[in-house]
């Protein structure tokens, strides 16, 4: 166990250095000139070459690198080009918001889809199966930000019960912070629910109709026994792995919801480092996406070798 | 459902975590986050963040927004007609050669830090844009130097008459006074220590936060903050102002215009701005080398039809850059929309058509990839296959810059003097003479129009270099747009203004 412990931390510190390098190479293949946007339309040469000399820009491209990379390990991801602020103030700023949303996010998904997706596989073509089906096909197929500025003008503009945007602290204002989450929240949820939904559904099946599942039944187990300890914990397994990704994607930062509902995460600080070509901001964030789904994945697989013990070897 | 349970336990005990961690972040949002009663804090709906808060470095329209609030300028420009007035300099006097400006400075002025505001102020401000290269060291290319004679008066010393003086030092608040060693003392990305009616409190991710500034030398604000909520997506900006979360937005759609004027329930405004939008060839590729080819083009442009489609009517058509409302407004427009005129125009210079012409325009101003459409519709009879290309505003820039273009269209904004909208853009190498127009008579025109003291002299000089400007196309100018702004009915003494300043200092909420 600690072997294996040890040699997947080992396979995700080499992964996390290729991402670092193909970070690095990426954001500065994109055309662009962050010295250009910054100083707006008019200044002299004087003032570009002195801005540029300043973030380190006229460095060859190697040496910038190793300069970033040597600071990095050491947790210091530089300054932003846009407003001077360390980027790991930046990130620490926006991570509490993006927390809060793809929690919440996937609580939410959970909540529609276990039930949903395990009724659906009980009683196929059924018509809650059939509802099912259509809320999750829709699910997957509308566009988040449609739905996201549909929930807007209904909930905030036509109903008005919520606010249409934003974002609080939970211990500022409990009762706005939970307001404002619950719209940004629906709109992600909805759509990870319906990717889990089609999941469950779909290994709930598989599980009843495997051998095991038949033997146990053949047995003259009651249904009720054969459900839970046959069905569900086999169908429920995989769906470690399904949330792993889907929370790990949430966290990422859901661009799109960010920016319609003005919530503060990183998807949002990530865009606005793109806009501005903020190589230290844009690096130091993708660099965290990575992070995220390096560690999750660890996490889930763990989580997996304790829930079945074929993978233990 | 064994296998879900630490999940839900591990996602429920990062709730908790993040609750605890948003806490320690923020420090100022009790206020105004209830949207209680009593306290009167004006929340208006901005579309972006300010990038940073120094006004001498940032060139961020997002950050102006907010610093015109807190920062004072020496002179400023009237709200009615943009002319220069008194604000911390109280009066001026040239001197007969026109190379010695002294400005009598006002008495009794305070930072927001309780400091007295005198001269060494602004010399230490000045030299800063100039010592440390800042963008707006353009501004001071003829200055040789900033004195401070006594704590009252500050002369500025120049290496030629400068007329537009006054626009360089006071068009905007990249030009503010910052108190004496202001870099050492604070951080100003963050920080703030002005003269003006309203204090930098906080600014963070959400919202950048404003307080009355109660020693403001002329007069104390009526309300008691300013909120500045970012809000990107206009459709949520106009809900919030609809709901009453928010009492001012500039975030509106022009599409959106007409339906919000009627309901009554908000207050829309427009005025004529003083920013142009342009459509510009590149003289090193031909065809569009031939001043036939360009005028061919903007004979077939029709440019009410641009400014229709681009802003649902929220601009006026012009053939030149200034706008009719300005004194310095040239009443001239020799193109007039002819496809039939313009396929002969390109017959006569030899062009044979079909041919092609790339149009860079940026996704970040969505007016500028309607405009390019329409003007591609309106080409095609006459031959010319636009191919539009839409690019994001860094990539845009980088192939502006290197001259990797056929033409591109945009806008120049926040343009008083003349010389800001002619100099830099038409000039021989000018800084942002990006399409290589060189015109040694126009250059001649602007570099006299450039010291000529006399107004009604120097407007004779503009003129005629808008005239071979316009004729030579060296820009196709399309139409000056509207500042268009919406607010909650029974705001009082907001005034909107056409080059987009955001004050206030005077207003009252309902």
């Amino acid at each position: 166990m600690t072997g294996y412990l040890l040699r997947r931390v080992g396979q995700s510190l080499v992964v996390l250095a290729g991402v670092s390098v193909l970070v690095f190479s990426l954001v500065h293949l994109v055309r662009g000139d962050p010295v250009r946007l910054a100083l707006g339309t008019r200044f002299s040469q004087e003032t570009y070459d002195a801005l540029r000399a300043r973030n380190g820009l006229d460095l060859p491209l190697v040496e910038q690198f190793f300069n970033w990379a040597g600071r990095a390990v050491t947790g210091d991801l530089g300054v932003s080009f846009r407003s001077g602020e360390p980027v790991t103030a930046l990130i620490a700023e926006r991570l509490p918001a993006t927390l809060t949303l793809a929690f919440a996010a996937i609580l939410l998904a959970l909540l529609i889809a276990v039930p949903l997706g395990t009724i659906s596989a009980l009683r196929p073509r059924s018509v809650v199966d059939r509802i099912a089906t259509v809320i999750s096909q829709i699910g997957i197929s509308v566009p988040d930000f449609w739905l996201a500025i549909v929930l807007i003008l209904v909930f905030a503009g036509t109903l008005g019960w919520l606010p249409s945007g934003g974002y609080v602290p939970l211990t500022d204002d409990p009762l706005g912070w939970a307001q404002r989450l619950i719209l940004p929240a629906v709109t992600t949820g909805v759509v990870s629910g319906s990717v889990i939904t089609r999941f469950v559904r779909s290994s709930v099946l598989e599980a009843l109709g495997s051998d095991h599942v038949r033997t146990a039944q053949a047995k003259g187990l009651p249904q009720r026994q054969v459900f839970t300890w046959h069905v569900l914990r086999n169908a429920l397994l995989p769906l470690v792995t399904v949330t792993g990704v889907q929370l790990a994607y949430l966290l990422s930062g859901v661009v799109v919801v960010e920016i319609v509902f003005s919530w503060p995460g990183l998807g949002q600080l990530a865009l606005q480092a793109v806009r501005a070509r903020d190589y230290p901001v844009l690096q130091g964030a993708v660099l965290l996406f990575a992070l995220v789904f390096l560690v999750i994945n660890l996490l889930v697989d763990l989580l997996y070798t304790r829930i079945d013990p074929r993978i233990r070897r | 459902m064994r296998a879900s349970r630490p999940l839900a336990l591990a996602a429920a005990g990062a709730l908790l975590l993040t609750a605890c961690g948003g806490g320690g972040e923020s420090v100022d949002t009790g206020g105004s986050g209830g949207g209680g009663d009593g306290d009167s804090v004006l929340i208006a709906a901005v579309s972006a963040q300010p990038d940073q808060l120094d006004p001498h470095v940032t060139s961020a329209y997002a950050s102006f927004q907010v610093l015109e609030n807190v920062y004072d300028t020496l002179v400023v420009p009237n709200a009615e007609d943009l002319t220069f007035e008194a604000s911390l300099a109280e009066e001026w006097e040239v001197s007969d050669d026109n190379l010695t400006w002294t400005f009598a400075l006002r008495d009794g002025v305070t930072f927001h830090d309780g400091s007295e505001f005198d001269s060494a102020d602004v010399v230490y401000s000045y030299n800063r844009i100039i010592d440390e290269e800042l963008s707006n060291a353009y501004r001071f290319a003829n200055v040789e130097s900033v004195e401070a004679p006594d704590d009252r008066t500050v002369v500025i010393n120049l290496s030629q008459p400068t007329p537009n003086l006054l626009e360089r030092i006071g068009a905007f608040k990249g030009m503010s006074i910052v108190s004496e060693n202001a870099a050492e003392e604070f951080d100003l990305t963050t920080e703030a220590n002005g003269t003006g009616p309203f204090r930098l409190e906080s600014t963070d991710a959400t919202s950048t936060e404003l307080s009355a500034f109660e020693d403001y030398w002329d007069g104390a604000p009526a309300i008691s903050g300013v909120e500045f909520r970012y809000i990107t997506e206009p459709a949520a900006a106009l809900t919030a102002l609809r709901n009453g979360e928010v009492h001012w937005t500039d975030n509106v759609p022009p599409q959106q215009i007409e339906s919000l004027g009627e309901g009554g329930e908000v207050e829309l405004e427009t005025t004529a701005s003083v920013d142009y939008w342009y459509m510009s060839m590149n003289y090193a590729v031909p065809p569009f080398d031939n001043p036939q080819v360009r005028r061919a083009i903007a004979t077939a442009v029709d440019r009410d039809e641009v400014a229709e489609a681009a802003r649902f009517g929220a601009a006026r058509a012009n053939q030149t850059a200034i706008p009719e409302d300005s004194f310095f407004y040239y009443d001239y427009a020799p193109f007039e929309t002819d496809p039939d005129a313009a396929r002969q125009l390109l017959e006569e210079a030899g062009v044979t058509t079909p041919l092609t012409m790339g149009l860079m325009v940026t996704d970040e101003l969505p007016e500028s990839v309607t405009s390019a459409q329409v003007i591609a519709s309106q080409l095609e009879p006459i031959g010319i296959n636009v191919e539009v290309e839409v690019l994001d505003f860094a990539t845009w820039l980088d192939r502006q810059s290197q001259g990797q273009f056929d033409a591109f269209l945009l806008s120049w904004l926040g343009n008083i003097d003349p010389a800001a909208f002619y100099e830099s853009q038409h000039i021989t190498d000018g800084a942002n003479n990006y399409q290589g127009y060189s015109n040694p008579e126009v250059d001649a025109l602007l570099q006299e129009a450039s010291t000529t003291v006399d107004e009604e002299e120097r407007k004779e000089l503009y003129d005629q270099a808008a005239k071979l400007i316009v004729d030579d196309v060296s820009y196709l100018y399309l139409f000056n747009p509207d500042v268009v702004q919406a607010w909650v009915p029974g705001l009082e003494g907001y005034q909107i203004r056409a080059d987009r300043a955001i004050n206030f200092e005077d207003v009252e909420l309902p």
